[in-house]
């Protein structure tokens, strides 16, 4: 178990950095973020004094290794634009993306538990049919046309809901249905698969035996392992997540790090993206961690894979 | 799972869904405007954003502000101004007026704000916009003197972009604390920010000038058009701006909402590579500019386009700049004598080019005049195959290296200067880096223009430039551009021309 | 990480008599119904240019937003209606097909290659190999895509083969990942371990032996990546990072047309639709494929 442990946290200082270096070498080749400092109508000698003011005139790697060695000491630097720490200004914005992030999942496990679970009892009938469709229906839906469906049908005609914002939990139901309804395809799939697998074991055969009710041997029995591909799955979707956020974010104008990652990266203020990608990049990494860890200590089988 | 989890999940589920809180302001009291990106400062100096142009508006003043009505500059908290000599302009000041912190406004503030802008050591964005001013005396309490590298014709239009700030907040606060907390002297006081999310604003009842109606701003960042007009038909906003000309339609016929337009100054036009900055092309031969100019259907776009939305201009002079000339006659669609033209200059089959595109909220319904007006080029041979950028990072730093020859779409704002300098020297004069037109004719024209201050002679300038620009055809010439406005039925306001709102002039609507 | 998808390695069910294969197409019903769905699809997009009535590309802007032939205003030239400069948009949903699955399926290659050959090291050769493949496994799965795809397009210009290779560099590790794991399995059987014995050589025992036992979860993949590629593609021109105008695709005249919902909702409701139908189609296909290949998979 130690070993275990050892290695994964090795890997994931080596995945935060590769991720560092990666994506500061990309921010370098994008476009000089200069040019969105001068203005329209000034001197040119503005081009090279704010290349000066904010280090560009360094060689890349002497860039990189500032940032470095001032970010292991949690200091990511101030933002180009505001002079805010960005530290701050991320971890300002990370608490509404975690809300989205678990309403979502928990709209996306509302709908793929019962469904999931009815698919696979009722195995090849037309249930399962219906189920199925209903999965892959959500997921052949591109999210933003969900979400601005959804504003069109409760804001606007019904006036039932807040189109956008931040704030009361009716601007909460818009958002996580969405973000639910990205999700909730995978892991009803994964709920089916996983309890028609576990159904046919030897142990739930013995259960059975043993005179239990059907409903008794899938509720206690069966969900445990039915659980496991779903959690390792959608630990792993975490990372896609993100990118569904970033669409529900900026339709609902929902006030998340993903949207503020996204503008950072399109006005190249390199020291907000460079500490939100880190910062989600160690999220994800030790979110899938957890997620071995506690797969590992269910099922010691897969220690042997990682 | 068991089913003690599911009912963990769902009840931090429902924690976060009741977490709720509400401002204690009423909604009729209270104007919502919607923008599409949050300002990262309030510290209008030392940011990069139009945006926050707008926010200093509401809560700072400047030393000179522009009329709406007769879009002349005039006095704000500077209450007349005189050329002394070519070089000094002497300012004098408005008296008893307070910042928001209770502190009186005096000239040793006009100077601190100045020398803060203008220390190259500091990372002020506005640092260009005053390059020319040298020095700043303080005469006596409300009496500023500014001394300039050379003649600058340009100083009272300049003043309307610099907010006046307090010394004594620099001083005792410093940079890192303005960023966050403006304490200005304008119309209403910022009470909350929650970055990316809302500001709230507060009216100034100690203000100096005409109090505004409603007592509370509320600006909310709604990064998407789509969901802003939603908002705005559903009666969650009062104001946005920068309505497609094709979303018109859903907020007149709303019940909830209106729709405002006016002329702006911006002019669209495509640059066309005349100096050869991107290497040698057809376009260097006037013929085929001209001939580029004549195929353009540019009224028929105006009109089955843009709804109406667009002024015909005969060269990238808007007409509301000071110098404009009305007398020369735009380019009309001539498709036989563009076909003519190029033949003569040796392409009587056309030929193929690239024209770079982007799209942004500046210029309305440029995707759909951008296909439009290709179409037409291509009605006369000029075959374009369209390379778009859609993100305006890589767009401008294309421009500015001078690789986005031989054609691309540009717009330019006139960084709210209402002057054709503006325009002419920034995007025409050689060696600059938005110009991809050289001709020396024209440089001596707008450099005599900048040297003197005698408008009569200015204007003079201004219509041989005209002239020579349109006569050869410099580039692809469209139109200025006119704004839109979504506003809330209950509210009486309109868009206005420099583009900037002014929520102090925001009035209920009496039903 | 850890990895589940090791556990049914290669248990391939063996069909017996005809009896049993039309039971089983029966219960395929409908991954055959969608098949003759797609084959629709493709057909026309592959026939645009003989079915569709008018220029993709032609702009007419007096005739603009014309609503479908069926509404009042409509015109029966223009079945499904025209578009925001008035070019013909049933013509445009065809050629737009095209566009949409040539995206699909190329980059899909380009990742399954990527994928099937780095999770064939790693699994094969094990040890530093298997942990530098898997580092970069993890990184691409932790780094932002919409970065990575902003810079590429940034720097290269946002050209249809460009879109291919973000896509398809970004998707790799999926394969790799199963691929990786089922190697791991079946490097341990029988055949693979007398066939090192005999002193054949890796890539033989590589390409012989291992990849046809691993290639029945990488069609089924490949066949659902599909679908999630059109749905990338529009995602990519909602943040306005699509396919360039005016090559119609669908993702990006649903990206085009979602501010025209509230008046001219045509505009992006029949791209919308079309990207529906096939990825529908596409994963009840997949589905069915997996259900025939391998009814354990895990995917």
């Amino acid at each position: 178990m130690k070993r275990f442990v050892g290695r994964q946290v090795v890997q994931l200082a080596i995945v935060i950095v590769g991720i560092s270096i990666l994506s500061f070498s990309i921010l370098h080749v994008i476009g000089d973020p200069v040019v969105l400092f001068v203005q329209e109508g000034a001197p040119k000698e503005e081009h090279e004094r704010f290349r000066k003011l904010l280090g560009l005139d360094q060689p890349v790697y002497v860039q990189y290794w500032r940032f470095a060695s001032r970010a292991v000491q949690g200091d990511f630097g101030k933002s180009w634009y505001g002079d805010m720490p960005v530290l701050d200004l991320v971890m300002e914005r990370m608490p509404p993306t975690i809300y989205l992030t678990f309403a979502g999942l928990a709209v996306a496990l509302l709908i793929a538990f019962p469904l999931g679970t009815l698919a696979a009892l009722r195995r090849h009938t037309i249930v399962d049919t219906f189920c199925t469709m209903v999965a892959v229906g959500g997921q052949a839906m591109p999210i933003f046309w969900l979400g601005i469906m959804l504003i069109i049908i409760f804001a606007v005609q019904l006036r039932l809901l807040p189109a956008s914002g931040y704030g009361t939990w009716q601007h909460f139901l818009m958002p996580a249905f969405t973000l639910g309804a990205f999700l909730a395809p995978i892991t009803m799939r994964l709920v089916r698969s996983g309890l028609i697998d576990v159904m046919s074991t030897e142990y739930i055969k013995t259960a059975r035996a043993k005179g239990l009710g059907e409903r008794m041997v899938v509720a206690k029995h069966a969900f445990r392992n039915a659980c496991i591909p779903v959690i390792t799955v959608l630990g792993l979707q975490f990372g896609q997540l993100l990118g569904g956020a970033v669409v529900t974010e900026t339709v609902f104008a929902w006030p998340g790090v993903a949207t503020l990652t996204v503008e950072a990266i399109r006005n190249q203020d390199f020291p907000v993206v460079q500490c939100a990608v880190v910062l989600l990049a160690l999220i994800i990494v030790t979110v899938n961690f957890i997620v071995d860890l506690v797969v590992g200590l269910i099922d010691p089988r897969v220690r042997v894979g990682a | 799972m068991s089913q003690r989890t599911v009912f963990a999940v769902l009840s931090i589920a429902l924690v976060f869904l009741f977490a709720a809180g509400a401002g204690a302001q009423t909604r009729d009291e209270t104007i919502v405007y919607a923008i599409t990106s949050d300002v990262d400062t309030w510290d209008p100096p030392n940011s990069v954003q139009r945006t926050a142009i707008i926010f200093g508006y509401q809560v700072f003043n400047h030393l000179a502000e522009r009329d709406l009505k007769t879009m002349k500059v005039g006095p704000a908290l500077a209450v007349s101004w005189k050329a002394l000599d070519d070089t000094t302009w002497e300012v004098k000041l408005r008296q008893g007026v307070k910042f928001h912190d209770g502190s009186p406004f005096t000239a040793r503030d006009v100077k601190a704000t100045f020398d803060r802008v203008l220390d190259p050591t500091k990372k002020m964005t506005a640092r260009g916009n005053h390059a020319k001013v040298k020095l700043v005396e303080v005469v006596d309490d409300h009496t500023v003197r500014f001394r300039t590298d050379g003649p600058y014709p340009l100083f009272v239009e300049r003043l309307t972009a610099q907010v006046m700030q307090s010394e004594k907040v620099m001083k005792d606060k410093g940079h890192d604390w303005m960023q966050e907390h403006p304490v200005g002297t304008g119309p209403y006081k910022l009470v909350k920010w929650t970055r990316k999310q809302e500001h709230l604003l507060v009216r100034n009842d100690d203000y100096w000038g005409p109090k505004p109606a409603l007592k509370y701003v509320r600006i909310r960042i709604i990064p998407d058009v789509a969901t802003q007009i939603a908002e705005l038909v559903s009666g969650g906003v009062d104001i946005i701006k920068a309505v497609a000309p094709d979303q018109m339609d859903v907020i007149d016929k709303s019940g909830q909402a209106r729709t405002s337009s006016s002329p702006i100054l911006r002019t669209a036009f495509f640059q066309i590579d005349q100096a050869g900055r991107t290497g040698k092309s057809p376009f260097q031969d006037k013929r085929v500019r001209q001939a580029a100019n004549l195929a353009l259907d540019a009224d028929g776009i105006i009109k089955h386009v843009l709804n109406g939305l667009g002024d015909r201009v005969a060269t990238a002079v808007n007409p509301m700049a000071f110098g404009f000339d009305p007398s020369v006659k735009p380019y009309k669609q001539d498709l036989a004598k563009a076909k003519q033209l190029l033949a003569a200059a040796g392409y009587p089959n056309g030929f193929d080019f690239r024209i770079r595109t982007t799209i942004g909220t500046v210029e309305p319904g440029v995707a759909q005049t951008n296909e439009a007006l290709i179409a037409d080029l291509g009605k006369a041979g000029l075959r374009a195959q369209q390379s778009f950028i859609g993100e305006s990072v890589p767009y401008i730093s294309q421009v500015k290296e001078g690789k986005a020859g031989p054609m691309f779409n540009w717009s330019w704002g006139y960084y709210s200067i209402f002057d054709a300098d503006a325009i002419l020297y920034d995007v025409f004069t050689c060696g600059q880096v938005y110009s991809y037109y050289c001709n020396k004719q024209l440089d001596d024209l707008v450099h005599a223009g900048r040297s003197i201050l005698d408008e009569k002679k200015r204007a003079e300038i201004y219509v041989k430039a005209q002239r020579l620009l349109f006569d050869d055809a410099a580039y692809l010439f469209k139109w200025g551009l006119r704004g839109v406005w979504g506003i809330s039925n209950r509210l009486e306001y309109e868009g206005p021309r420099d583009e900037i709102d002014r929520m102090y002039l925001v009035k209920p609507r009496k039903s | 990480m850890a990895t589940l998808e090791a556990t049914h390695a290669g248990s391939m069910p063996e069909p017996t008599g005809l009896q049993s294969v039309r039971r089983r197409l029966w219960r395929l019903k409908w991954g055959v119904a969608a098949g003759v769905v797609l084959a629709l699809i493709v057909a026309s997009a592959v026939l645009a240019p003989s079915i569709a009535g008018h220029d993709p590309l032609r702009v007419n802007i007096r005739h603009r937003l014309v609503p479908p032939a069926w509404m009042s205003g409509g015109d029966a030239a223009h079945l499904l209606g025209t578009d925001q400069v008035g070019r013909d948009l049933l013509s445009r949903i065809l050629y737009g097909g095209r566009v949409s699955l040539v995206v699909g399926i190329a980059a899909v290659s380009i990742s399954s290659t990527i994928g099937v050959l780095l999770g064939l090291a790693a699994g094969y050769f094990g040890r530093r190999t298997d942990w530098a493949i898997m580092t970069a496994v993890n990184i691409m799965l932790t780094f932002p895509f919409v970065l990575l795809a902003l810079s590429v397009i940034a720097v290269m210009g946002p050209s249809l083969r460009n879109m291919i290779l973000v896509i398809g560099v970004a998707g790799w590790p999926i394969y790799c990942r199963v691929v990786r794991a089922q190697t791991l399995a079946i490097r341990e059987r029988e055949f693979v371990l007398a066939g090192l014995a005999l002193g054949m050589s890796h890539a033989r025992i590589v390409f012989r032996q291992i990849l046809p036992n691993v290639i029945s979860p990488i069609v089924v993949i490949a066949t659902l990546q599909i679908a999630q590629v059109i749905i990338l593609e529009s995602f990519l021109s909602f943040l306005g990072l699509g396919i360039q105008p005016p090559t119609p695709a669908w993702g990006n005249m649903l990206g085009e047309g979602r501010i025209y919902m509230l008046n001219s909702w045509w505009i992006a409701t029949f791209p919308g639709l079309a990207i529906f139908l096939t990825t529908l189609v596409i994963n009840l296909m997949g589905n069915a494929l997996r259900d025939w290949l391998d009814p354990h998979m895990k995917l």
